[in-house]
């Protein structure tokens, strides 16, 4: 049999043929002893997982979207190779051999036992190994390939530490590769096909128990945490029964959170986009996930210790600005976020998180109606000064004014442009007499019990005042309404500036296209809402749209998320200035913004930049800018 | 210590307030309301003598069914329990009823130290706390910014003009009046609020306290201030313009 293909001029792959009872019995006791080790580690991470609190509101159905996560970012390492292009694509090579060698691998075994059922002289088991072997040298390049970018490149964001596990780890599949390949190359009965059986089997067993001590424990959990996810971009839980305050001890971290943390894999993905951390900041978002892990292996689910202190620190949890571009790059399907807003939850709802800005805005929200800490009475005032109607249910469309529309001078000019641009297009709309904050800044910043007001005292509003549909000029109001309320009842429609005026973009004036126009995405609008083109079809009725370096998912925070627009001066750089950098060096002549909040963290930035600063304008004021002057409102506007 | 502090709901600062039909007193309807801001510091220099010295906290008020909602906040900042009294008809009162009705309840607990706010601040008449430590045959200062216990009573900080102050040594039990401003006040929790709901709140009625709080001030009526202009618009250039501002407020607004 073996010798008829013999004459062909391709190698085949050689195994030993027969394996003494010595050799059976300490192979078995080899196998029994890594599988042992395995398990000795990856049962107490298991048991330590399940033992955790079960998620209040987890959810399978709709399945669809985790079967085509799970398609998507796990078997087309779609994520990985997409934000990290080379090192992703070396990695892809690694895990999609890792697929293809699952058959070879328990063949391999079954070898040992003299069970192999593929064989080199077979037709379906010559052609299976040379699959592999393809795989076996894409492999051996891409493990090379990322040796290499790890320990002579040693790029900043894999931590200062060298780990020499990794390193090992390398090597251990480097070698794996290396065997099997080589074994193509000498006979089936020869000693070297034995040593070479040998050298495979110490390289598998070896690697096996390594997976559940190390960072590659991802190996085996991140597949199951990328199915599993919220599926939610920056999905907040809801609290459950009396004694649930957000993430205050071991007891309150849920299955899904202890899943994440121990499936971290260490690149460091989050730390690269975090604007906490890339600004110097104490936050580093990749250490809160590893203090979570750190927590659970010293003490466990079941512990009463606080999750802030020794393992996480709190000043760092409170520097999040809540932009998710963590969350968005995770390529093993941790949700930052959650985890970030969960430790804040713990803090505030407790009491615990004493700083004085937070305080006087929640004190402010506890009392009144916006946050930044204004009468009423001035709202009112807007509102005739621009002859804003009356929203009387009879409109179609209610426009939220929000804090910043409502109050802040910049924003009521874009409230005062966006509605010039309603007015010209016929849209029937109206103002709300009375408003509250929608409780972003508190819900963002963990204050469960002023969100709750807030979002109750709203919604009820809004129900007696029949609104069906709401337009807003805040992505952060389209959020929090759209989805944070949710968890108090039934919210109307809503959608976000940029999407009602890219709808009518036809109808709008077209100016000249000479104008350079940098767009920024607003984190609440790309990563939360997916809105990225909208807006830009807008600028673009006004100029030429140009890119800043990030741009659309990658898009780089202007600070003010999270509610920390309200806190106190940022340690390190200011995210702003280093955003607003970036936007000016584009050469643009004009910065576009989509964001009420963005723009207010620019309006400062640009102004402490230097000289002749780009305009600033938001989309709604690029919009308004071609419409015919004798518009009504115009002449009434400050 | 023994600790109470009396609270008053009040609408809220922004509140945009109406005369009533009797034109004696504001239209309830469609306000928010809240607690009375110098009060919400009574509370907060009670509750940090209580986590320094230990004892109770107790919230007394007087005042309708929607006192409640501003009873389980303070109840929620970290008071021990409340009693309330039953009143409907705040606005008819004048400050002496009000305090007989507080007087005779903080009787019944004597406490070792009563605070309130200095005035409230819709009748601000700043009388109540000083008649209430009249009724109760107790020592008093008024303005109090802050409170230290020690061996002999309290030593406490009073709030003069322009940025003087006075440090009182005095006996215990006292009444104090608190001014605005003496500490930074805590936000309310979740964890407050849910804790809140198992706190004990009695209520009690003027009957049952056997008070006779006959008003002795009659309300004629409210009016709303007038509104009147009195913008100027200082011509010039900046220059010109800054030196009348300055000028202006040298002489005529005299903060300068």
């Amino acid at each position: 049999m073996l010798l008829s293909f013999s004459a062909i001029a391709l190698p085949t792959l050689a195994e030993p043929l027969h394996f003494s009872l010595a050799e059976k019995l300490l192979f078995a006791a080899m196998l029994i002893a890594s599988g042992w080790l395995f398990w000795g580690r990856f049962g107490v991470v298991l048991k330590k997982i399940l033992k955790s609190r079960k998620d209040p509101n987890f959810h399978l159905f709709p399945i669809g979207k985790r079967v085509w996560d799970f398609f998507w970012e796990v078997l087309c390492q779609a994520k990985v190779i997409r934000e990290r292009p080379l090192p992703g694509f070396a990695h892809a090579l690694v895990f999609w051999t890792f697929l293809a060698f699952a058959l070879v691998t328990l063949n391999h075994c079954a070898t040992g036992f003299g069970f192999g059922f593929l064989s080199a002289g077979g037709m379906i088991g010559r052609w299976y190994f040379y699959f592999a072997a393809v795989f076996a040298m894409a492999c051996a390049v891409g493990i090379l390939g990322l040796f290499i970018r790890r320990f002579l490149v040693r790029p900043k964001w894999l931590g200062e530490k060298v780990s020499w596990e990794s390193g090992f780890i390398a090597f251990l599949i480097f070698a794996l590769m290396a065997t099997y390949l080589a074994s193509f190359g000498v006979g089936d009965s020869s000693t070297a096909a034995r040593v070479l059986w040998w050298l495979h089997t110490m390289a598998l067993l070896t690697f096996l128990p390594l997976i559940p001590h190390t960072k590659h424990l991802h190996l085996v959990l991140s597949p199951a945490t990328i199915f599993l996810s919220r599926g939610t971009f920056a999905e907040i839980p809801p609290l459950k029964g009396d004694e649930d305050f957000g993430l205050v001890a071991g007891t309150d971290l849920t299955q899904l959170v202890s899943l994440q943390a121990y499936s971290c894999v260490e690149c460091g993905r989050c730390t690269e986009h975090c604007p906490a951390a890339t600004t110097g900041k104490l936050l580093n978002p990749k250490e809160i996930i590893l203090g979570v892990r750190a927590y659970l292996n010293d003490l466990g689910p079941a512990s009463d210790q606080p999750l802030l202190g020794k393992y996480n620190s709190q000043e760092a949890v409170f520097q999040c600005t809540t932009c998710g571009a963590c969350e968005f790059q995770c390529p093993v399907g941790i949700e930052h976020v959650p985890i970030l807003v969960g430790l804040r939850r713990g803090a505030v709802n407790t009491g615990t998180w004493e700083d004085d800005h937070g305080a006087k805005l929640f004190l402010t929200l506890e009392r009144g109606s916006n946050a930044l800490g204004i009468s009423p009475a001035e709202r009112d005032k807007f509102i005739q000064k621009q002859e804003l109607p009356i929203f009387d249910g009879t409109q179609e469309y209610c426009l939220w004014l929000g804090c910043m529309g409502g109050y802040d001078p910049k924003g009521r000019e874009i409230i005062a442009d966006f509605a010039r641009v309603m007015n010209y297009l016929g849209t029937s709309y109206g103002v709300l007499r009375k408003e509250k904050c929608t409780g972003d800044p508190v819900r963002r910043l963990g204050n469960d019990l002023v969100f709750q007001q807030l979002a109750e005292a709203n919604l009820e509003t809004l129900a007696q005042n029949k609104v069906k549909k709401i337009v807003s000029i805040c992505p952060h109001c389209v959020r929090t309404i759209q989805e944070d309320w949710k968890e108090y009842g039934v919210p109307p429609e809503i959608e976000h500036h940029s999407e009602f005026l890219a709808r009518f973009a036809d109808k709008l004036p077209r100016q000249s296209k000479d104008e350079s126009i940098v767009f920024h995405d607003p984190c609440y609008l790309g990563r939360y809402r997916n809105v990225y083109e909208e807006p830009r079809t807008v600028a673009g009725l006004a100029g030429t749209v140009v890119e800043a370096p990030r741009n659309h998912e990658r898009s780089f925070c202007c600070g003010a998320g999270g509610g920390l627009a309200f806190l106190g001066e940022e340690t390190g750089e200011r995210v702003s200035h280093n955003r607003a950098a970036e936007l000016v060096a584009t050469g643009a002549q004009t910065v576009g913004t989509a964001c009420p909040f963005c723009n207010t963290m620019f309006r400062d930035a640009l102004a402490a930049g230097g000289d002749a600063p780009p305009q600033l304008l938001d989309i709604a004021q690029l919009a308004a800018r071609g419409l015919p002057s004798a518009s009504p409102i115009a002449d009434h506007a400050s | 210590m023994k600790i109470i502090v009396a609270i008053k709901q009040v609408p809220e600062r922004d509140a945009q307030v109406r005369i009533d039909a009797s034109g004696k007193w504001i239209d309830e309807a469609d306000l928010q309301f809240a607690l009375n801001e110098s009060d919400a510091y009574a509370l907060e220099e009670a509750l940090q003598l209580k986590e320094k010295h230990g004892g109770e906290v107790i919230v007394l008020s007087a005042g309708p069914e929607r006192i409640g909602q501003t009873i389980r906040e303070a109840l929620a900042k970290g008071a021990d329990r409340a009693i309330n009294i039953a009143c409907d008809d705040l606005g008819s009162r004048d400050a002496l009823g009000v305090a007989r009705l507080l007087a005779a309840a903080a009787k019944q607990e004597s406490p070792d130290l009563l605070l309130t706010g200095l005035q409230s601040e819709d009748l601000g008449l700043g009388q109540t706390g000083v008649i209430l430590a009249e009724l109760l045959g107790l020592p008093h200062a008024s303005l109090i910014l802050h409170v230290e216990k020690t061996d002999a009573g309290l030593n406490v900080k009073r709030e003069l003009e322009e940025g003087w102050f006075q440090q009182i040594e005095m006996p215990l039990p006292a009444v104090l009046t608190i001014q605005s401003g003496g500490n930074k006040l805590r936000y309310a929790t979740l964890m407050g609020i849910k804790r809140a709901k198992m706190k004990e709140v009695r209520q009690v009625s003027a009957s049952e306290l056997g008070v006779d709080a006959t008003p002795v001030v009659m309300l004629d009526r409210v009016t709303l201030p007038q509104k009147q202009k009195s913008t100027q618009i200082l011509p010039g250039s900046p220059k010109e313009a800054a030196a009348a501002l300055v000028e202006k407020l040298k002489f005529e607004v005299r903060v300068l």
